[in-house]
């Protein structure tokens, strides 16, 4: 395969050396490149963020957030809230039905078309606009039983749900067979088997996924447009009624405010919906490492 | 530990009823999608007819709405941001797989994961109170670039994935041709990964295009604005509907909706294609796929 | 394993729907006394002024979502809200959608629209109404333009693009804005007016006056339409624009009050400030009005919602000044207290 491929050997050393050497400079930029905005957004985050989250500790955590928008000074304990509750509202309903799907897939389907459609079709649901995803919720939930923390852990359910099922599988995947079989050859039924060995073989790793997915959820914003509602300013844990808040959408209403209190909660906001998404995050690598130490 | 009493041969069978129900939770999400949002915007289409996809004007106040603009806003920012993102996502990847020591990769990989999960929204802050400026306003160019920060960790990472499947012994032989690294890569890992890298392209064009927070803040919300000029500024399909579900009456919302189903339509063939390219690759490679 | 997960899990669901321990139905929030939650929607005109009067209103709560005034009219007609905030009326053709039968229009302030503009080294800025439309209507695309310059012959103006920023959302604003324009710049202004406009496509949109102010707060070159609380309060400058008296007035509380002067208020409390007679009177002085549904049908609601709405037109008068907007004229404040006893509560 290589002999046909259009290398000059012939040319000159020292000009495809240089040429080497240039291409490989222009990779090295290409890392920096990733890493200026990168580090941008967490110096923007974190410098103008930390003044009001951090001062007066823990006003901005569970203070209300100020009636008058063109007040200065903390309160995003409802968005807080919000964004807890509807995470994890998401959670409980994606991750069983993403852990049993993907069981569905691994242990039952295999080759079987309806598998191999589902396997598709999951990996062409992560590509939905999530803006899409609200809409849905929105025509579906919102408008027959109101704004809720409910609806929108509805929507970001369906966000969660493909992710999980494929991460999910993946895991189910580095089950070794030895396992199953052996508790076959001691009488088990597959069900037994699946929810005794299998499943907790693959915790870890399911674990993992499904937080990572958890933090993409915590992070989102037009589908909880349409299904929390505006205006929520104190603290709502009602989670079937009422509208509600959440970060995500205090940073993006806060974003177009032109008065400097009200776009510094935007960066205090956005300082906590990082530190928490980056939690999660570090939570799903230490399980992961967990299952390499285990190997 | 292993229970061998109980579990009858009903419950087997019911948990696998159950599992194919949640399974099937997939399709069924995916249609009821399909089915309700196309329901929806039938209002406006009959309405409207062919012209809603033709025409420039967008003016709910007098029940005329055009998509055209924001379908051009929608593919404008996500090509600029695919163009700006693919150069540096090749060369992030081909880095961390081809050159970089193996005590460097690990740490390269979490900063790129890194970009991947900071939210959209804190995106779209920074995009608006601190590069906006620096780039001459919102405009198409602003979109696009924060775009491209967000998809550069999606390309890179199944690039990556892609590259690694490189056979090493193809690698090893040309370098002992005497291959340079660079001629190595274009003589074994490009041609390679050449499915992998067209499908992982796609694939963040897709979620260019889906993008809505972040390009709501920086585009400049115009309307009926089709132009090449990047410093111009627009409006993209999923901006327009945040932007203006808020006050929208029912036909209003109807158009809005339809446009939903419009970009579904588009991100969900860009993504059927782009997922069976990398998947016929990575069959073919011998990767996981 | 799996027991306590479940239980876990149990116990957060009771505990959700319970609600937060030592919270009431409803939420801590700004009124103290009574349990009964009012929501609205509406003006971003309105948005600074409600906002003051929900912190000192003892009767109940109230939520105001600012999404403009079209979607607080809209909101009414649907009955999602218990009153709307709006800068404009409805249209007739649009009464007969109102589910809750007749509503009632109460002025509550009045206050200018200003011209807010983002250009260095230009702290004063005097434009008349054909200018103003020419601006907006991208005739005019540069900041040192022979019309501009001949308004300001002192002032330093920069050979800049304009970039103009206007409402996204259906906006009561917009609505007297363009209402002024076609009144004062006659056939320079060709776009007609109404909460939507048709804007050329080379022009930016912002979400409620807070959008617009942003806009052209962190946009350089940039003038937009904005009202003065707003502008004021985000640190922009703004243009003093000529009236119908030929003199170049500077938009404040007491330029909106002369303009409030004089003005024809019909029975159902509608009425018109723009393009005001009068020497010392802001031309684009705008009103703002609650919209409740005559017959309300709880009484809880119904009483908290005329106690809020009387606050809103006697006490709260004097909050007005301080937010830079300017109270009603006092024959017009009678007639909207007056108007309170037509709210039925059954």
């Amino acid at each position: 395969m290589i002999a046909e491929l259009p290398l000059d050997l012939r040319a000159k050393p020292s000009w495809r050396r240089v040429k080497s050497q240039i291409m490989i400079g222009l990779m090295v930029a290409a890392v920096g490149l990733v890493l200026v905005p990168l580090i941008s957004v967490m110096w923007s985050v974190a410098s103008r963020g930390a003044g009001v989250a951090f001062h007066g500790f823990p006003a901005f955590f569970t203070d209300e957030i100020p009636v008058i928008s063109r007040s200065e000074g903390p309160g995003m304990g409802p968005a807080i809230l919000g964004t807890l509750m509807c995470t994890l509202g998401a959670t409980l309903i994606a991750v069983p039905l993403g852990i049993l799907g993907a069981v569905y897939l691994h242990e039952y389907g295999g080759k079987r078309k309806f598998a191999k459609l589902v396997r598709f079709m999951a990996t062409v649901m992560t590509g939905v606009p999530s803006i899409v995803m609200g809409l849905f919720v929105y025509v579906t939930w919102t408008l027959r039983f109101g704004y809720s923390a409910f609806g929108g852990s509805l929507a970001l359910a369906c966000l969660m749900l493909p992710v999980v099922i494929a991460s999910t599988e993946q895991m189910l995947r580095l089950v070794p067979p030895h396992l199953r079989e052996a508790s076959y050859a001691l009488g088990a039924t597959k069900s037994r088997t699946i929810l005794t060995i299998v499943l907790p073989a693959a915790l870890p790793g399911i674990v993992s996924g499904s937080l990572l997915a958890v933090a993409r959820a915590a992070g989102e914003t037009a589908p909880l447009l349409f299904a929390l509602g505006l205006g929520a300013t104190s603290y709502n844990a009602h989670f079937f009624t009422q509208i509600n808040t959440a970060l995500s959408q205090q940073i993006f209403v806060n974003a177009t405010s032109s008065f400097a209190g009200a776009q510094e909660r935007a960066w205090g906001a956005a300082l906590t919906l990082v530190m928490l998404t980056f939690i999660f995050t570090i939570v799903a690598r230490l399980f992961t490492a967990r299952i390499g130490r285990k190997k | 530990m292993i229970s061998l009493r109980g579990t009858t041969q009903r419950a087997d069978a019911t948990f696998r009823v159950v599992a194919i129900i949640a399974a099937a939770m997939v399709l069924v999400i995916l249609g009821l999608v399909a089915l309700t949002m196309t329901v929806r915007a039938r209002p406006v289409l009959s309405e409207m007819g062919l012209e809603f996809f033709t025409s420039r004007r967008w003016s709910p106040a007098d029940s005329k709405f055009g998509a055209l603009p924001f379908l051009w806003g929608t593919l404008y920012t996500a090509s600029i941001a695919t163009v700006l993102a693919v150069p540096v996502s090749l060369g992030v990847a081909l880095f961390i797989t081809q050159i970089a020591p193996p005590w460097l990769k690990k740490p390269l990989v979490y900063v790129t994961d890194l970009l991947a999960v900071v939210p959209s929204v804190v995106f779209g802050l920074w995009g608006i109170l601190v590069v906006a400026d620096k780039l001459g306003g919102r405009s198409f160019l602003t979109a696009g670039v924060i775009l491209a920060i967000m998809i550069i960790p999606i390309i890179t990472s199944l690039a990556r994935e892609v590259m690694e499947t490189t056979p090493a012994s193809d690698k090893e032989a040309a370098l002992a041709l005497g291959a340079t690294r660079w001629e190595m890569i274009t003589a074994t890992v490009l041609p390679h990964s050449k499915g992998g890298l067209v499908g992982a392209v796609m694939l963040g064009l897709g979620r260019a295009m889906g993008e809505t927070i972040a390009a709501a803040l920086v585009i400049g919300s115009a309307l009926g604005q089709i132009t090449v000029y990047p410093l111009a500024s627009g409006n993209s399909m999923p901006a327009v509907i945040a932007n203006e579900w808020g006050e929208a009456d029912e036909l209003h919302k109807s158009a809005l909706i339809a446009l939903a189903v419009l970009l579904f339509v588009i991100t969900i063939v860009v993504n059927l294609i782009a997922t069976s390219i990398v998947q016929r690759s990575m069959k073919r490679s011998g990767g996981t796929a | 394993m799996n027991r306590t997960v479940l239980l876990a899990v149990a116990v957060l669901t009771l505990a959700a729907c319970g609600g937060k321990k030592g919270d009431a139905g409803g939420g801590g929030g700004g009124g103290g006394g009574g349990n009964v939650t009012l929501n609205a929607s509406g003006s971003t005109f309105q948005k600074a002024y409600e906002e003051v009067a929900i912190t000192k209103f003892k009767d109940g709560k109230v939520n105001y979502g600012a999404g403009g005034s079209g979607k607080g009219r809209q909101d009414l007609a649907d009955q999602v809200v218990d009153f709307a905030g709006a800068d404009s009326a409805y249209k007739d053709a649009e009464l007969p959608k109102n589910k809750g039968g007749e509503v009632l229009y109460f002025p509550i302030l009045l206050g200018p629209i200003t011209l807010a503009y983002n250009l260095d080294g230009v702290d004063k800025l005097n434009l008349s109404a054909a200018t103003i439309a020419k601006i907006f209507e991208r005739d005019i695309k540069k900041w040192n333009d022979p019309a501009i310059v001949a308004d300001n012959p002192d002032a330093k103006l920069p050979d800049t693009d304009i970039v103009v920023a206007h409402r996204s959302d259906g906006s009561g604003t917009t609505d007297n804005f363009t209402k002024y324009l076609v009144k004062a710049a006659g056939d320079a202004w060709k776009l007609k007016s109404g909460s939507t406009v048709e804007w050329p496509a080379d022009t930016q949109a912002g979400n409620g006056n807070g959008g617009v102010a942003q806009l052209v707060k962190t946009t350089k070159g940039s003038i937009g339409y904005v009202d003065l609380s707003d502008a004021k309060a985000s640190g922009l400058h703004y243009a003093s624009v000529k009236n119908q008296a030929g003199k170049f007035i500077e938009p404040s509380s007491a330029s909106a009050s002369a303009a409030g002067d004089g003005i024809e208020v019909a029975p159902n409390l509608l009425f018109s400030a723009l393009d005001a007679k009068g020497d010392g009177a802001y031309p684009i002085t705008y009103q703002s009005w609650v919209i409740v549904y005559a017959k309300q049908t709880d009484k809880a609601k119904g009483t908290a919602l005329k106690s809020y709405v009387k606050f809103l037109v006697t006490d709260g008068q004097g909050e007005l000044a301080k937010l830079d907007f300017a109270p009603l004229p006092k024959s017009l404040q009678d007639k909207a207290v007056a108007q309170l006893d037509k709210i039925q509560v059954p």
